[in-house]
């Protein structure tokens, strides 16, 4: 009889396992954070994007308390890999974040991988990054059927009165 | 001449010996009683003298019950299954492939894409130009690892930089402006 069948079932588990253990994970994960303050816009499976996220953010507030921060320091020489990018993550993320509350990064998924294994991806992004937009935000135009439909109730009050 | 025929299952042959122990015991009616006489044919012939004695092996008629006992029990259909209800079982719902309803028209591209996913072909023209520009800056890098401190401004062709890009880092593209990115 197997007793470990509650080891094996992984309902309501909230923490995800990847890589090949909690070591690994972090490797991985601190790899991510390594290409997203170089890159500013990267490209990976939505799981590990998703789960980089919190540490980068993390990370941009330890950056906000300024590098003379013992402890802000030891963790971007922890979490950067490239010593060059602690340079840039003091005195250009920093800077560029430091009027917002949160939220710096933006995370958006993309059509699956076209490899054998059809991953979820997602593309990451600092906001503010100097690259194209990924999404454009909607403007309202005057051809859409709405507007037009609108326009046209307008104009008949403008003309109903007269006649 | 007697050829008996060599069974490549021990089990069988048990079966089969037993089966030829009755035959013996129904042909040779007087012989019941007392041992039966070796019974060789009348004329000289090739083949055996005698008819071949039952090997008397006591592991086997102790294993052979048990399995044929197991053979009986086991599970099998016992109809055919119709086509109608094979029908119903292969056309019901949960085995069907499910229908997306989350499709929709991209407004820049026309494209089909998910409601909760970039437009495929949307996002492969700007990873095409993040990937011209990222060839721009390593061209000015020279080198790894030297990420500069500070900001950098993409500008294309006949544009100046404005008072906003005071010290950033210059990234020149030699084409016109793409209408899908605005200079802010």
């Amino acid at each position: 009889m197997l007793l470990s069948v509650p080891a094996a079932i992984s309902h309501g588990r909230v923490y995800r396992r990847l890589g090949l253990g909690p070591r690994s994970r972090l490797d991985l994960l601190r790899n991510l954070v390594t290409a997203l303050v170089r890159h500013e816009r990267i490209e990976a499976p939505w799981a590990r994007a998703d789960e980089m996220r919190g540490y980068a953010e993390k990370l941009i507030e330890y950056a906000k308390l300024g590098d003379t921060n013992e402890r802000a320091m030891r963790m971007a020489n922890f979490w950067l890999t490239e010593k060059d990018l602690i340079h840039k993550l003091f005195k250009v993320l920093a800077p560029r974040f430091q009027p917002h509350p949160g939220s710096y990064t933006r995370l958006l998924q993309i059509p699956n991988r076209d490899g054998l294994d059809r991953a979820k991806m997602a593309v990451i992004e600092l906001k503010g990054n100097p690259f194209p937009p990924l999404i454009r935000p909607q403007r309202d135009s005057e051809k859409t059927l709405l507007n037009q439909l609108l326009k046209g109730y307008r104009e008949d009050l403008q003309w109903a009165p007269k006649g | 001449a007697l050829v008996l025929v060599f069974p490549p299952l021990p089990r069988l042959r048990g079966l089969l010996q037993r089966c030829w122990g009755r035959l013996e015991r129904g042909l040779l009616p007087s012989f019941s009683g007392g041992q039966s006489p070796p019974w060789g044919p009348a004329l000289a012939v090739q083949g055996p003298a005698f008819l071949p004695e039952p090997v008397t092996d006591t592991t086997e008629s102790n294993e052979a019950p048990s399995l044929l006992d197991s053979i009986l029990w086991m599970a099998a259909p016992k109809k055919r299954r119709t086509i109608e209800v094979n029908r119903c079982r292969r056309r019901n719902a949960n085995k069907l492939i499910k229908v997306k309803t989350n499709i929709d028209v991209c407004p820049e591209c026309g494209n089909l894409k998910q409601k909760h996913v970039l437009c495929g072909y949307c996002y492969a023209k700007v990873k095409a130009e993040t990937q011209l520009i990222r060839l721009e800056m390593r061209k000015k890098e020279g080198g790894p690892f030297n990420a500069p401190t500070v900001e950098t401004v993409v500008l294309y062709d006949g544009e100046k930089p404005t008072e906003k890009d005071e010290g950033k880092r210059i990234i020149e593209r030699a084409r016109k402006r793409p209408s899908w990115f605005v200079q802010n």
